[in-house]
């Protein structure tokens, strides 16, 4: 772990010269990113810099017009974004998005990687599925409300529960578009743990956030993004001195 | 074919593809400012050609001065149904609602002119509904040409309006990117009332055009809708140019395989490229930067 | 750890004694309506109720799992009724088979038409659905060699012509309740499989769920098959109770529509919202035509009541009655328990002090 020369043992998520624009809107423009695996990596910027549009490329939620996206290796430029999930990348949604009128726990069991046609049509309420819902609800903090429609429990509540849904699809990587957005401070201390936790366990985060205490305080590696590419990259503390970084936010 | 029949047959078939264009312009309206598919459009077509014949009938004038009257009154029942009835639909499921209640729309129209003018087949009588014009040795009748000149003329002013008015400014970044929109001060919510207030307008003035040379009846508006949908599908939904090439592309298509095949049969050129589009490239043709996720 | 869900109060359990009265009740009365009608055309109604109820309830297949609203599902109603007829009359198949069959057919037939309809959102799909029902109606009028065009086309009865109409209407009821019991429970289990699951969640947000792996095209495309088969069943069914043919009104915008306010009215979400739907709608438009003859005016009924519920009660009568019994619902306040901040802040420590153990050690 000493060498900066040695190619990584895992490659993560990468891209090389990602575009799409919208109209004359070049909300990603030619961005060549790698990110750490294992590690929490923070892609920050601002508002417009284009990390949303970003995150829908490389999860397939939207088509880049050139570029390439890679995870582990392998070539997912443009799949389907059911197949990336498959492939181990699991995402959240910068406005927390949830199934409204679906119990809590049905919520859950969506999100579960099928192993072929019998257990697609297997009964949802599978005793070992209902089992792991169970205890990521607890893990997440909101097991109490698991028969609650989706669309009753709070805002915090849910942003849990997009989550933990996340988590049920078992990723190796998790991209979170604004965990912290729109959520109260002991929430955000809640969120950062359980990010910490799952990281310890092996799983890399890509987060995108504008709640910088949170972003310092977490991250092992921050890209920062301006005009849809990244301008600087590194650990918080490089980051933060970085004189470009500043530019970008305060557009001088 | 002969090839003055031939000729015949692209003229009428540009001449129908007009008012094809101008009523796919409207519909295209309302999907840019909503993302609405308004199944009611081509029965207030019927209605508004229903209007021209009663209109005549009861006055002798000439049923195009109906278009004083029909159009404004269009432009604000399209305005009324945008802010009272669409409006009042929950975004998350506003595609399909949407669809449902024009589609109630249109059966109550459909009903109400059964009621009132009865099943019978109407037909307007005007002293030059037989006339017919030499147009490069092909016989065009003059009460067609009438109706493309009308919904050309209608396009060319909607046209005018999108691109050269502040009004129409403020529609195209509604279309474009509401949320920006609003940001820029634009009240979204008054334009799309607006947006459909004008698309209406095209189906008054594509209905006086349609009751000049055509038979009306109730019912009439299901032969119309089908083909103008599949227009806007294949033109890419939310783009005017792409629904404009594409309704004169089938019209001449329609027209041409009418010689041959006969009218019932030429019409399903229209769906049979409904779904060609559908299988090759599900966005449409043209624009379609709106259809990507609809 | 607290669990307060899954304690079943007495309220929950009266609850569910009354449902399973109602439904025991419901179920009796069903099976003995052909001995309670008082005479043969009441017995028809029945039958046109039930056939409407199988069809609704096919329809729901689609409308109800993944929210994609057809309003053109009378494309399979009818052919699996020519179906049906053309493979009695021309490939002289037995009428049981060739009803199975002309649904096998028909179920076919829709893999390439969602295949083109489903790969993008609702608007494309609305369209060719209306498309379909209205390329049909050209189609089979002008087509009268195979159809009999407007002249119709004679089905061959099944029960021979020795079996009093009574009688026919009789066992055609029974025939469709069967038919709609058998679509239920295809329903009922989809509802609850992974499956079902995936398809809800397509229903309520199908980015969302492709995105948590759900494969929705391939879903969507499945339930749509199935729709497709059950309707031809009921298209089927129906063509050999009624045992004529016309263009007019199999392939008609119309019956499209009541399949769609049935299970709207009644509500999509449910398993027996159709059918309540179907009931209602069907006895209303049942009664209409008798007290009113065939005017125009039922086209300005169906419209005005189909926008009243897309706007009024688009959730349905049976939801609607749920909600109501939510809000007599004794303990309702403490069904949802919001965490306080405090105590927010001791589970935030309970984790942190977890944490540390095995940061600790990573260290
Ligand atoms: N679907 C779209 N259509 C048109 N323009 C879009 C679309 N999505 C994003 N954009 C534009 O692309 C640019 C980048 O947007 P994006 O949402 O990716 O930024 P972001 O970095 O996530 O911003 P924020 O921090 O506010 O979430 C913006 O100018 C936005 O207006
Ligand atoms: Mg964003």
């Amino acid at each position: 772990m000493t060498t900066t020369q040695a190619p990584p043992a895992v490659r993560s998520l990468e891209t090389v010269e990602l575009r799409k624009s919208f109209g004359g809107v070049h909300a990603v423009d030619g961005a060549t990113v790698t990110f750490r695996p294992g590690k929490i990596n923070a892609l920050i910027g601002p508002n417009g810099s284009g990390k949303t549009t970003f995150f829908n490329c490389v999860t397939g939620m939207i088509k880049p017009d050139s570029g390439e996206v890679t995870y582990q290796g392998a070539d997912i430029t443009g799949k389907a974004p059911h197949r990336i999930a498959a492939a181990g990348v699991g995402r959240s949604f910068q406005l927390c998005r949830i199934f409204p009128r679906m119990t809590v726990l049905e919520n859950m069991l969506v999100g579960v990687r099928p192993e072929g046609l019998l257990h697609r049509l297997r009964g949802s309420r599978n005793a070992d599925d209902i089992a792991k819902a169970r205890e990521l609800l607890r893990r997440v903090g909101i097991d109490h409300l698991e028969s609650s429609e989706a669309r009753d429990i709070s805002y915090g509540q849910q942003k849990l529960l997009e989550l933990a849904g996340v988590l049920m699809t078992d990723p190796e990587t998790i991209m979170l578009d604004e965990p912290a957005g729109g959520v109260n401070p002991a929430l955000i201390g809640r969120i950062g743990t359980l990010v910490r936790e799952l990281n310890a366990e092996g799983r890399t985060f890509v987060i995108v956030e504008h709640n910088m205490d949170m972003v310092m305080s977490l991250s092992d590696h921050v890209v920062v993004f301006d005009r849809g590419r990244p301008i600087a990259e590194g650990t918080p503390a490089e980051v933060q001195g970085d004189p470009r970084v500043l530019e970008a936010y305060l557009g001088i | 074919m002969s090839g003055s029949l031939l000729l015949q047959s692209v003229i009428l078939g540009l001449l129908l593809g007009g008012l094809y264009a101008l009523l796919a312009a409207g519909l295209t309206l309302y999907f840019g400012v909503m993302r609405v598919v308004m199944i009611a459009h081509s029965a207030f077509l019927i209605l508004a050609a229903y209007l021209a014949w009663w209109f005549q009938r009861e006055t002798g004038l000439d049923p195009l001065l109906s278009l004083v009257v029909t159009v404004p009154l269009f432009f604000v029942v399209g305005f009324v149904m945008q802010r009272l009835l669409l409006a009042r639909l929950r975004p998350a499921t506003l595609t399909m609602m949407s669809v449902l209640l024009t589609f109630a729309i249109a059966l109550t129209i459909e009903g109400l002119l059964g009621y009132v003018f009865s099943g019978t087949q109407r037909r307007i009588q005007l002293d030059y509904s037989g006339s017919s014009l030499e147009v490069f040795g092909a016989n065009i009748a003059v009460v067609k040409l009438i109706a493309f000149g009308l919904a050309a003329v209608a396009l060319l002013g909607l046209w005018a309006l999108m691109k050269l008015t502040r009004f129409g400014q403020a529609l195209r970044a509604t279309i474009q990117h509401p949320e920006a929109a609003r940001l820029l001060g634009i009240n979204t919510d008054r334009i799309a009332g607006f947006g459909f207030g004008l698309g209406l307008a095209t189906a008054a003035i594509g209905g006086t055009a349609l009751s000049l040379d055509s038979t009306i009846y109730p019912s009439l508006h299901w032969h119309w809708i089908g083909p103008l949908m599949a227009i806007i599908v294949i033109g890419g939904l939310g783009s005017i140019p792409g629904a404009a090439i594409a309704a004169m592309l089938l019209g001449v298509s329609q027209s041409l395989l009418q010689v041959p095949l006969g009218t019932t049969w030429a019409q399903t050129v229209f769906y049979i490229a409904l779904f060609a589009t559908l299988m090759v490239r599900p966005q449409g043709f043209f624009g379609g930067r709106l259809a990507q996720r609809f | 750890m607290p669990s307060a869900s899954s304690t079943r109060t007495g309220f929950d359990t009266a609850l569910l004694g009354i449902k399973g009265l109602a439904l025991v009740a419901a179920g009796v009365l069903v099976l003995a309506f052909p001995q309670l009608a008082p005479d043969a055309f009441i017995l028809s109604v029945g039958v046109v109720i039930a056939s409407y109820a199988a069809l609704a309830v096919s329809w729901n297949f689609v409308g109800g799992f993944t929210g994609y609203i057809s309003l053109g599902h009378a494309a399979y109603s009818g052919l699996g009724g020519y179906g049906t007829a053309l493979l009695i009359l021309e490939a002289g198949w037995n009428p049981w088979l060739s009803l199975v069959g002309s649904a096998v057919a028909v179920g076919v037939l829709a893999l390439p038409i969602g295949f083109a309809s489903l790969r993008v959102r609702g608007a494309s799909f609305v369209i060719v659905s209306i498309a379909l029902v209205l390329i049909l109606l050209l189609v089979s009028q002008s087509w009268s060699d195979v159809t009999g065009g407007s002249n119709g086309l004679r089905v061959p009865r099944p029960f021979g012509e020795d079996v009093l109409r009574p009688e026919q209407h009789e066992r055609f009821f029974y025939l469709h309740v069967g038919l709609i019991v058998i679509a239920l429970a295809v329903w009922w289990a989809i509802d609850r499989s992974r499956f079902g699951t995936g398809l809800k969640a397509i229903r309520e947000d199908e980015d969302k769920a492709q995105a948590l792996g759900v494969p929705t095209f391939a879903y969507k495309l499945t339930v749509f098959v199935i729709s497709a088969f059950f309707t031809a069943l009921a298209g089927g069914m129906y063509a050999l109770w009624f045992g004529s043919l016309d263009p007019i009104f199999q392939f008609s915008i119309l019956v499209g529509s009541y399949m769609v306010l049935m299970s709207l009215l009644g509500g999509i979400r449910s398993l027996l919202g159709p059918v309540v739907g179907a009931v209602i709608v069907g006895y209303s438009l049942e009664y209409f035509k008798s007290a009113y003859g065939d005017t125009q005016f039922h086209l300005v009924a169906l419209g005005l009541l189909l926008a009243l519920v897309v706007l009024f009660m688009p959730d349905g009568v049976l939801p609607a009655l749920g909600s109501l019994v939510d809000r007599i619902r004794p303990d309702k306040a403490t069904s949802i328990r919001e965490m306080t901040a405090a105590e927010l802040v001791e589970k935030n420590k309970e984790i942190d002090e977890a944490r540390r153990e095995p940061e600790e050690v990573s260290r």
